[in-house]
């Protein structure tokens, strides 16, 4: 299991290698940059002033040369500067990867905690009265883009009812009820766009796990309803929604997106968001290859924990 | 200090039990949608930015509320009848000028240093140094050299003489902050200037704020300056809150998070006039259309485009009366040229383009299109009268008015089909390559009486030869504009520039190398109790005047 | 072998007792049971024909779709515009049949095509594993946290016609459809890649599986007959959840200016557009929410039919 661990990790290294390539060529081949944009807005600005800050910024060279001259920068543990926020990337980054880790892990338990209890009695007694008004909520939850989700909560508890921030940081040295009120509305937005998907999932291994022969036999052999449920159901049933809380971790990382953008929130995602369109070349990359380290060690968590739920299933 | 501490566990006692909904009087809380990348006055050009200096420091010169040239930072505006300004030879036998200005007696950093000639020496220094990544290098590569005269008093030399020979937008750095910085490393000065590592050092702001905290990409608070030589601002303490989403903004004013919101940077129109449908009594929304001129470049190269008769009746099709109207309830004045009616070069007397579609017909008739199938002209090769509309994509107000447009094209057998890109791609390559086809719309943001070298002069067409350099991205090439450009810009005697003025609005009118659609119009939402804000339809932010705003609560 | 006649589908239906029937009619049979299913089928094939009735509706009206009127904004129904008009004066009951064809064709067409390329690649991993598992899987993982948002800009600013697509489609007013069906394709089979490959990892281990090894089956038939059936309930749930998410996702593009571009309307790109007119004109909003609300809960309920159907061992 060790020597797997190992070869997941080293596996993974390469995969950020391979992907800061891509993500910088990628970045690279989007037209036009942040020079180009500064110019359209300043009639000002003449053709030698762009040309200077071109090669000031070193855009004017190849992005090849460009890419190298980075990675031997960054495997020397010199991220450089970002362009946006003339400030170095680890210090632009570390405060935002906190807040996103708060907001992202809040909402992640919450989904799971509301999702496993609500997927299992919707399970019980699918086509139920439970099991409808369980999907009505969830169905209500995935069809409701985030942004609309996010303006409606801002509208119903920050305008009408007065009761929380409509958004924003909370100011420095704040309390501690300041921090948790600023949470509340975008963890809520996040949750409700997470919690449906888990719910439906939940819902559809349990049902699956209860048709199984074993739970028959279980049963036979007169074990009570919760013993079934926790004992052979529940382990069986984890095996998707595993992956699905996986693949949530890492699409959430830098897919807060819009729920950051729609609360002012300073999280991984707007600051990625920001750096790509504004061509910081540097701080797009750090972000993103935290962003692929992130999703490839939930993933490697989701394939050991695999083996821990299913012992049939053996990597070597 | 004690009142300071009192109001500091007053904030912190509030915060844990009253939330946002909690006000110190004396506190304006602003909400804007940008947050400025860097504060240091020389690097990048950004409004929000600028919105957040005119706080914290002046430039030598403005243009003020009635677009007249004024002194902010200087005593008095140095001009050839004052003798301050002296046309001078230059050693390469072209004609220079030495300009003299004089520094506010009273002028003093934050940290209680005097702003000096030294300073200007200084920012100069930064500004013409290759490495720095200055945006404005040119203009300060103007500036031949500096003679300091004494500690407030220097004279610059420049090498031309142009009409606005005076006006000297120039912000200054702190010499006593930012030297050693500059001098330890030039080209690392961008990332280690103070302004960015240390925002909060009072040495870096001599007006009637200083900055006392950043959060990077969410607010930054700012303080009332003891060392301010003006009128005493009127709230202690001003915090300028980010949020990017114009809905989200809106209901951060509603729930009183905010207290106001920029013009500057604010509420879409068509957002600001529902609002004041529905709040208009308990906050004062004000217009002011200004120097951001919304209009269609159209790409002269295309054969269709290159026929004068056509330009003429995509105009003519255009009910823009009625779409400013009923789409802007009139805020949004239609412009009928480049130069805007509020400054004092605009001719009335200069043509304009009435909304006529029969004359429109008429003129694409004339002009061959005169076949129509399916409701679309054709000319006689059987060719389809097809035209590329492209603007940013996801600006919604340009969205709609560009399904107008195509909407009232149709009428007239024009098929205008809508391809719009992110801003980035349009303007990065799209037009900064002149990759439009068609018309591409977007807006100039101008100051009073700007001369349109850049946009105008045939040699400025972006080409692969010479780099994409330039903004004619229509391709306009005329003798008689490139000659009267020439003439505007060193023109000192005002009566005849205005004539060459009237001459050059003539001139584009008749040509139409580009359709004007509106004058873009910044809509500001004040609190009742708020007053002495005046919008300046121009670059300069109403922040340049804080001082003035007063607080009835 | 008994175990594998209870799995396969194709013996399901040779075992099926009474007079033979095709697959195809035992399948039918069992979906009619599930009612919500059924409702939600005819809900969803309505829709449909609606919106593909989109223009006879629009010469039953004697309106046009996309024709301006500016002297009539923001209207309430009246006889002539049974929903109103929208913020330029069109009739919004047109514009939502018309969204209705763009948002129903994204959700589908993007969702299948994720879902073929996501169980292709799934079954193959967890059926093959070993280094192809590896590969494919550290593939997923890169595609997962791939950036979405410079892939679309670099996708808008590539020069179609270079890479060989013909004239008439990149100038077509489609063209920013196709856009979002190809990248949401590209990127949007991870999930049901991941599903697919957790569960195909179970049932190797299966007995059944096992013994069609034994008896010498090649690959595909195994892959195909007797893996792909059993692990076809977390692919139908995951593709209907994720039609709806595709419709949402067009929404959120639209919300940063990379959906479709006007003057076609999507329900997604209404809605978005309806944002700032909340208070003003809430019907602009309500119908595109009310409309994708339906849509994702009828795709959904549906997806729990097709699952009992198909469930060869769904016993009554």
């Amino acid at each position: 299991m060790l020597a797997y661990i190992i070869q997941r990790l080293a596996e993974s290294a390469l995969v950020l290698l391979i992907m800061s390539f891509v993500v910088y060529g990628l970045i690279g081949l989007m037209p036009g940059d942040p020079i180009d944009i500064m110019i359209s807005a300043n009639p000002d600005l003449t053709p030698a002033d762009g040309a200077r800050l071109r090669a000031l910024y070193g855009l004017d060279r190849p992005i090849g040369e460009r890419y190298l001259n980075w990675l031997g920068a960054a495997l020397q543990g010199d991220f450089g500067y970002s362009r946006l926020h003339t400030r170095p990337v680890l210090e632009i980054l570390m405060p935002r990867l906190g807040n996103t880790v708060i907001l992202m892990g809040i909402s992640l338990l919450l989904a799971f905690a509301l999702a496993l209890p609500a997927g299992i009695i919707a399970a019980m007694r699918p086509r139920g009265v439970a099991d409808a008004a369980i999907n009505l909520f969830a169905f209500a939850g995935i069809s409701v883009p985030p942004f609309w989700l996010a303006i409606l909560l801002i509208i119903l508890f920050a305008v009408v009812l007065g009761w929380l921030p409509a958004g924003g940081m909370p100011a420095t040295g704040a309390g501690a009820w300041a921090q948790v009120e600023h949470l509340i509305l975008p963890v809520a937005t996040l949750t409700i766009a997470t919690v449906a998907g888990v719910i439906r999932f939940v819902r559809a291994s349990v049902m699956e796990a209860l048709r199984q022969d074993y739970v028959r036999t279980a049963r036979a052999k007169g074990l009570g309803e919760r013993q079934v449920m926790l004992g052979h159901v529940l382990r069986n049933a984890m095996i998707p929604v595993v992956t699905i809380m996986a693949l949530n971790f890492g699409a959430l990382f830098s897919g807060a997106l819009i729920t950051e953008t729609m609360f002012g929130y300073l999280g991984m995602g707007k600051t990625i968001y920001d750096a790509i369109l504004g061509n910081d070349f540097n701080l797009a990359l750090v972000g993103l290859l935290l962003a692929t380290l992130t999703t490839l060690l939930a993933n490697l968590a989701a394939d050991l924990c695999y083996t821990w739920l299913d012992p049939r299933i053996t990597y070597e | 200090m004690t009142l300071r501490l009192a109001a500091l566990l007053c904030a912190l006692v509030l915060g844990l039990f009253g939330g946002a909904t909690s006000v110190l009087a004396a506190e304006l809380r602003i909400g804007m949608t940008q947050f400025p990348s860097t504060l240091n006055p020389l690097i990048d050009s950004m409004l929000a930015k600028s919105y957040v200096l005119a706080m914290t420091r002046r430039p030598l010169t403005t243009f003020d509320q009635n677009w007249e040239l004024v002194c902010m930072l200087c005593t008095e505006l140095p001009t050839i009848e004052n003798g301050l300004a002296k046309p001078e030879d230059l050693p390469d036998g072209k004609r220079g000028i030495a300009v003299t200005y004089r520094i506010h007696p009273q002028a003093t950093w934050g940290d209680g240093v005097a702003v000096t000639s030294a300073d200007v020496v200084f920012t100069w220094e930064v500004g013409r140094h290759p490495k720095t990544g200055v945006s404005d290098y040119e203009f300060f590569k103007r500036i031949l050299s500096i003679d300091v005269l004494d500690d407030k008093t220097f004279t610059f030399h420049v090498d031309r003489i142009t009409f606005d020979y005076n006006a000297m937008g120039l912000d200054l750095l702190p010499a006593h902050v930012e030297r050693p910085i500059f001098e330890t490393d030039p080209a690392a000065y961008r990332n280690r200037t103070a302004f960015d590592t240390d925002p909060a050092n009072p040495g870096l702001a001599f007006g009637p704020y200083k900055i006392v905290e950043v959060v990077s990409g969410a607010h930054i608070v700012l303080a009332a300056n003891e060392t301010w030589w003006g009128a005493a601002p009127a709230f202690e303490r001003i915090t300028v809150r980010i949020i990017e989403n114009t809905a989200a903004l809106e209901a951060n004013l509603l729930s009183g998070a905010i207290d106001m919101i920029a013009g500057e940077l604010g509420v879409t129109i068509d957002q600001a006039l529902a609002f004041e449908k529905r709040q208009g009594g308990r906050f004062d929304v004000t217009y002011k259309p200004g120097l951001i001129y919304e209009h269609l470049d159209l790409n002269l190269d295309n054969p269709v485009l290159a026929d004068k008769r056509v330009r003429k009746a995509l105009v003519h099709a255009l009910d823009r009366e009625m779409l400013s109207e009923r789409l802007f309830a009139g805020r949004q004045p239609v412009a009928h040229s480049s130069v805007s009616p509020l400054d004092w070069i605009y001719d009335p007397d200069v043509p304009t383009y009435p909304y006529d579609p029969d004359k429109a017909k008429a003129l694409l008739d004339e002009a061959g299109w005169s076949v129509i199938e399916k409701g679309i002209r054709h000319n006689a090769a059987g060719e389809r009268l097809t035209l590329e509309l492209m603007t940013t994509a996801g600006n919604r107000t340009r969205e709609l008015v560009e399904q107008v447009l195509q909407s009232q094209w149709r009428q007239v057998g024009i098929d205008a089909r809508i391809r719009n890109e992110p801003a980035r791609v349009f303007f990065g390559e799209t037009v900064a390559k002149r990759k439009f086809t068609g018309a591409a719309m977007f807006a100039w943001l101008s100051s009073p009486e700007s001369v349109p070298r850049t946009t105008l002069r045939s040699d400025q067409i972006p080409t692969e030869a010479n780099a994409w350099s330039g903004q004619n991205y229509t391709g306009f090439k005329n003798a008689e504009m490139d000659a009267l450009i020439d003439a505007i810009e060193v023109e000192l005697d005002r009566a005849k520039r205005k004539d060459l003025w009237s001459r050059l609005q003539r001139l584009y009118v008749e040509e139409l190398p580009v359709i004007p659609l509106y004058w873009r119009a910044e809509p500001y939402i004040l609190p009742k109790w708020l007053s002495g804000l005046r919008p300046t339809g121009h670059q300069g932010t109403t922040t340049l005047w804080v001082e003035e705003w007063r607080d009835a609560r | 072998m008994s175990e594998a006649r209870k799995y396969g589908l194709a013996a399901a239906a040779g075992a099926a007792e009474g007079p033979p029937r095709s697959v195809g009619a035992i399948l039918w049979r069992r979906f009619l049971e599930h009612r919500l299913a059924v409702g939600s089928l005819i809900a969803l094939v309505a829709l449909a024909l609606l919106s593909l009735a989109a223009p006879l509706a629009e010469a039953a009206l004697g309106l046009d779709a996309t024709k301006v009127d500016l002297l009539s904004l923001k209207q309430p129904p009246s006889a002539e515009h049974p929903l109103g008009t929208d913020e330029l004066g069109r009739d919004l009951l047109l514009r939502l049949l018309y969204g209705g064809q763009v948002s129903l064709f994204v959700g589908i067409v993007a969702a299948f095509c994720a879902a073929l390329i996501g169980t292709a690649i799934g079954l193959l991993a967890g059926y093959f594993g070993g280094t192809l598992d590896t590969a494919l899987m550290r593939l997923t993982d890169g595609v997962i946290a791939l950036p979405l948002l410079p892939l679309l800009i670099v996708l808008v600013a590539v020069d179609l016609t270079k890479l060989g697509v013909p004239e008439a489609l990149t100038t077509s007013e489609n063209i920013s459809l196709y856009r979002i069906v190809f990248l949401i394709a590209l990127v949007g089979w991870t999930t049901v890649a991941r599903l697919v490959r957790g569960a195909t990892l179970t049932m190797k281990a299966r007995e059944f599986v096992r013994a069609a090894e034994a008896l010498g089956a090649n690959h595909a038939r195994i892959m195909l007959v007797h893996i792909l059936p059993n692990v076809v309930s977390p692919i139908i749930v995951a593709t209907t959840l994720s039609v709806g998410n595709v419709i949402l996702l067009e929404s959120v593009l639209s919300f940063l200016g990379l959906g479709i571009q006007p003057p076609m309307a999507s329900w997604g790109n209404m809605l978005t557009g309806a944002q700032e007119l909340i208070w003003d004109a809430p019907a602009l909003a309500v119908y595109p929410g009310l409309l994708i609300f339906v849509t994702v809960i009828a795709f959904n309920f549906l997806g729990d039919g097709l699952q009992d159907a198909l469930d060869p061992r769904a016993v009554k």
